[in-house]
C-alpha cells in the first residue's frame, strides 16, 4: 500500500492548501479537561410547632421508634428544623438537624464543589464532589463531607460499558439522579430518599444495549459497596462493621421516542445491615420506579421495601453509636408531576410548578407500625443559567400508629450555581 | 499560490492514480485558462482518488465499515468511469460483508464521502457581483475564554445595501467518531443540508434543542448516517442523547461571507466586494456575539476582532427533552 500513502499525502496536501475555512476541529478539545463546577445553596424555612415530629405527650421509647422523624424536612439533604426529643431516649432512627427549631430562618444548607477531570488521551473520568455544610446554630457542627470520589474507566470502544472505583452514588432506584439542590426541582428529598440516596464505597459498574428498532435502551447498574444505599445518617458512610460487602442493582428500560420518553426500572439490594458488626444480621431491599416525559410535563414515580434484621450490638451510624439493633420494616412509595415552561432568554428561563404525593409505612419489631402522608406543592423558577429560585409546602399527615402533630413546614432556596 | 499548488497536487495525485506517465505530466503545463476548464473534471478525479484512498487504508487498518462507505460513496459518484467502477464494486461488497452494516445507498440522504472533505466549493456571492473589486478579509480573533478563540465564527453583512442569499452545501459532513463531534465547529450557508453520520461501534442519538433548529435523528448504529437541512439562520447546539459528553455547534449563516478561525484565531474571507460591513463573531463561550464595523475598499482588508469568553459552560447538558443530565452518572 506504498502508493496508497504517497497518494494519501498528495492527497491531504492538495486539500488543505484547498481548505476552505468553515470548521473548526481542534486536536486537542477546546473545553479544559479539568473542569470545576459547584453551588451554593441558601435556605429559608418556617417549620410549625417545634420543628419536630415528636407530639409533646407522647412517652413512647425510643422516642424515634413511634413516629417519622425524617417527615418535615427543610432541605435538599433532608435536614430536618429540629430532633430535639426533649429527654426522651432516641436510638439513632433521626436525620440531620438543622436545629432553627419553629423559628422562622435563613440557612446555608451546601456549599458544593464538583471537579471532574477526563483526560483526552485516556478513557478516564475521576471525579470528587466535596460539600461544605456550615451549620451555626447552637448543637450543630460544620462539616466537610467528600461525598463522591471515584475513577470511572470505559474499557471498550465498542461497548457501553463503564467501570467505576470509589465512593459513588447509589445505583438504587431513581432519585439519587437529582439529589443535589441545583438538580432536584422541588427542595425537599422524598420519604423514601432516606434508603435510595446514599453514597458509598466499592465498586460499580453500568452497562447499555440499545434496540434501535423499538427506540429502547435496556441499562444494568450494579455495585459492591462497604455500606449500601442508605444515607449517611442510618449508615457509617465509608467503612464496612460487618467486613462483607452490601450488593445492589437496578435493570431499567428506557424508551426514547422524539416527543416522549418511557423509562422504568427494578432496583434490589442485599447484604448485611452495616449499621452494626455481625456479617449474618442481613438487610434486604426492593424497588420499582417509572418516569414519563412529554414535552415539559414529567410524572415519576418510585416504591421501595426495605427489611432489616434485627440481634446485632452497637449500633453506628452517621449520628454516632447507639444501643439497639432492632429489627425494621418499611415501605414507601412518592408520586411527582411537574411541568416545565419555558419563558425564554432573557433573565426569567424556566418556571416549573410540581406537587408531590408520598406515603410511607414503618415498623420496628415489637413497636406499632405508624404511616406518614405528606403532599407538597411548590414551584421553581430559573433565572439566567445561574440562580434557581424554589419555594414549596408540605403537609405532613399522621395516617396511622403515630400522634398528629404540627409539623407542616414551609421551606425555600435559592441555589446559585458556578 | 494556493490554487496552484492545489492543482499540482492533485495533478499529480491523478498522475500516480491513473496512469499518465510522470515524464508526460511535467512536459506541458496547462495555462491559467485551461486549468480553470479543467477544474471541475480534476475536482471529480480528486473526489474518486479521494475515496479510493481513504477506502483502502480503512481497509489496510482493519476498518472495513469505513472502508465499505468510502468505496460505497464512490460507487455513487455520478459518471463514474466503467473501469474503475468495476474494480470498486467487488471490494465495496467484500468490504461491507466484514464491516457489517447498511450499504450507504439504503441510507437517508445522498451517499457522502465518509470523512469531511474540505474542498467545498469557494465561499462567494450568488449572483456573481459584476465588475467589483473582490478582496480578501483575513484577521485574528482573540478571547474565547479558557478554550481560546478557535472556532469563532465571523461573519460579513452589508450594511449600506442588500447582502446577498450564500449558495448552499449540499451534504456537509458532521461525523461522530470517538465519542466526538467532528468539526467540533462547523459554518454552513443557510439551506444547506448537513450529513450526520456516526463513525463509531457504537450507537448515537444527534439531537439539537436550540430553537434555532430542533431536531433529532433518532438511534444511529455504526456507518449510519442521517442528511438534515437546515433552512434558517442561527446557532444550534449539537447534543447525543446516549453521551452526554458530546457537543458540537453547527452555525447556519444567512450571508456569503462567513469563516471559522482556527486555534490560534486566524480566519479569511475570500472574494469580498468594497463596501461598508456589519462584522459579527460568535463564539461558543461569549454569551453575547462581539459586533463591530468594518468599511472594505480596494486593498485586501485585515482585521482585529475580540470575542467574549464569559458563558458559562452548563456541567449538566441537557438530553433530548430538556432534563439535565450529570456526566460522571452511567455512561
Amino acid at each position: 500500500m506504498s502508493r496508497a500513502l504517497l497518494l494519501a499525502a498528495l492527497l491531504l496536501s492538495s486539500l488543505a492548501a484547498r481548505a476552505e475555512d468553515d470548521t473548526y476541529a481542534p486536536a486537542t478539545p477546546a473545553q479544559s479537561p479539568l473542569q470545576i463546577n459547584g453551588y451554593v445553596d441558601l435556605g429559608f424555612a418556617v417549620a410549625q410547632g417545634d420543628g419536630t415530629s415528636f407530639p409533646a405527650n407522647d412517652t413512647r421509647l425510643p422516642a424515634d421508634y413511634g413516629v417519622d422523624t425524617f417527615a418535615p424536612a427543610i432541605n435538599t439533604r433532608g435536614d430536618v428544623a429540629s430532633t430535639d426529643s426533649h429527654g426522651r431516649f432516641t436510638n439513632g432512627f433521626l436525620p440531620h438537624s438543622m436545629n432553627i427549631n419553629g423559628t422562622p430562618s435563613f440557612f446555608l444548607s451546601t456549599v458544593d464543589l464538583d471537579v471532574k477531570y477526563a483526560p483526552q488521551s485516556v478513557p478516564l473520568l475521576i471525579f470528587t464532589r466535596l460539600q461544605a455544610l456550615p451549620r451555626f446554630n447552637a448543637g450543630t457542627t460544620t462539616t466537610l463531607l467528600v461525598e463522591q470520589a471515584f475513577v470511572r474507566v470505559i474499557p471498550f470502544k465498542s461497548q457501553e460499558l463503564a467501570l467505576s472505583a470509589g465512593k459513588f452514588d447509589s445505583v438504587f432506584g431513581v432519585e439519587y439522579q437529582e439529589n443535589e439542590a441545583n438538580l432536584r426541582t422541588n427542595v425537599t428529598p422524598s420519604l423514601i430518599a432516606r434508603y435510595t440516596t446514599g453514597q458509598s464505597l466499592g465498586l460499580k459498574s453500568f452497562y447499555r444495549i440499545q434496540l434501535p428498532a423499538l427506540w429502547t435502551a435496556l441499562t444494568a447498574n450494579a455495585a459492591m459497596t462497604n455500606g449500601g444505599t442508605l444515607v449517611e445518617a442510618l449508615s457509617p458512610p465509608d467503612l464496612s462493621l460487618s467486613g462483607r460487602p452490601v450488593f445492589s442493582g437496578r435493570l431499567g428500560v428506557e424508551v426514547n421516542l422524539p416527543v416522549a420518553q418511557l423509562k422504568v426500572g427494578g432496583s434490589f439490594m442485599a447484604g448485611p445491615r452495616n449499621d452494626q458488626h455481625g456479617p449474618t444480621v442481613r438487610q434486604r431491599a426492593l424497588g420499582a420506579d417509572g418516569r414519563v416525559t412529554v414535552r415539559g410535563f414529567s410524572l415519576g414515580a418510585e416504591l421501595v421495601w426495605i427489611d432489616q434484621d434485627g440481634g446485632g450490638a452497637d449500633k453506628s451510624n452517621g449520628l454516632g453509636n447507639e444501643q439497639l439493633v432492632s429489627a425494621f420494616f418499611a415501605r414507601g412509595e412518592y408520586l411527582i408531576a411537574s411541568y416545565g415552561l419555558s419563558l425564554g432568554e432573557g433573565a426569567l428561563r424556566k418556571l416549573t410548578p410540581y406537587a408531590r404525593f408520598e406515603r410511607r409505612h414503618a415498623q420496628f419489631e415489637g413497636f406499632r407500625p405508624y404511616t406518614v402522608q405528606r403532599i407538597t406543592a411548590g414551584a421553581r423558577l430559573d433565572l439566567w443559567d445561574e440562580l434557581a429560585l424554589k419555594a414549596e409546602y408540605l403537609w405532613n399527615r399522621e395516617l396511622q400508629g403515630a400522634p398528629p402533630v404540627d409539623n407542616n413546614v414551609f421551606t425555600s432556596s435559592l441555589v446559585f450555581s458556578f | 499560490m494556493k490554487t496552484h499548488s492545489a492543482l499540482t497536487a492533485a495533478s499529480l495525485a491523478l498522475a500516480l492514480a491513473f496512469g499518465p506517465p510522470a515524464q508526460g505530466a511535467k512536459k506541458k503545463r496547462a495555462d491559467p485558462a485551461a486549468e480553470a476548464q479543467l477544474r471541475p473534471l480534476i475536482e471529480k478525479h480528486l473526489t474518486i482518488a479521494h475515496e479510493l484512498t481513504a477506502g483502502l487504508l480503512a481497509w489496510d487498518a482493519g476498518d472495513y465499515a469505513l472502508a465499505a462507505a468510502h468505496f460505497e460513496a464512490l460507487l455513487a459518484l455520478k459518471d463514474l468511469p466503467d473501469d474503475v467502477a468495476a474494480a470498486i464494486k467487488p471490494l465495496a461488497a467484500d468490504a461491507r460483508k466484514k464491516g457489517g452494516g447498511k450499504p450507504v445507498a439504503d441510507q437517508t440522504g445522498t451517499p457522502e464521502p465518509a470523512t469531511p472533505a474540505p474542498d467545498e466549493p469557494e465561499i462567494e456571492a450568488t449572483p456573481k457581483p459584476k465588475g467589483p473589486v473582490l478582496v480578501t478579509v483575513s484577521g485574528s480573533v482573540t478571547g474565547g475564554g479558557a478554550g481560546g478563540p478557535g472556532g469563532a465564527v465571523v461573519t460579513l453583512h452589508r450594511s449600506n445595501g442588500s447582502t446577498p442569499r450564500p449558495t448552499p452545501l449540499s451534504n456537509k459532513p458532521l461525523i461522530q467518531r470517538d465519542k466526538k463531534f467532528l468539526p467540533h465547529v462547523l459554518a454552513v450557508p443557510v439551506g444547506s443540508r448537513v450529513s450526520f453520520r456516526n463513525q463509531d461501534d457504537i450507537f448515537h442519538n444527534v439531537f439539537s434543542i436550540s430553537p434555532a433548529h430542533a431536531f433529532d435523528t433518532g438511534l444511529k448504529r455504526a456507518g449510519d448516517s442521517e442528511t438534515l437541512a437546515f433552512d434558517k439562520p442561527g446557532v444550534v447546539e449539537l447534543l447525543c442523547n446516549i453521551h452526554a459528553s458530546m457537543n458540537a455547534w453547527l452555525v447556519v449563516v444567512d450571508t456569503p461571507w462567513y469563516a471559522v478561525a482556527d486555534g490560534a484565531g486566524a480566519f479569511r474571507i475570500k472574494k469580498v466586494p468594497a463596501g461598508d460591513y456589519d462584522v459579527e463573531v460568535w463564539h461558543e463561550n461569549a454569551s453575547q456575539p462581539a459586533r463591530s464595523k468594518l468599511t472594505i475598499g480596494e486593498e485586501s482588508a485585515a482585521l482585529s476582532l475580540s470575542v467574549g469568553g464569559d458563558k458559562r459552560t452548563n456541567p449538566f447538558p441537557p438530553d433530548k427533552y430538556g432534563k439535565p443530565r450529570q456526566q460522571q452518572l452511567g455512561y
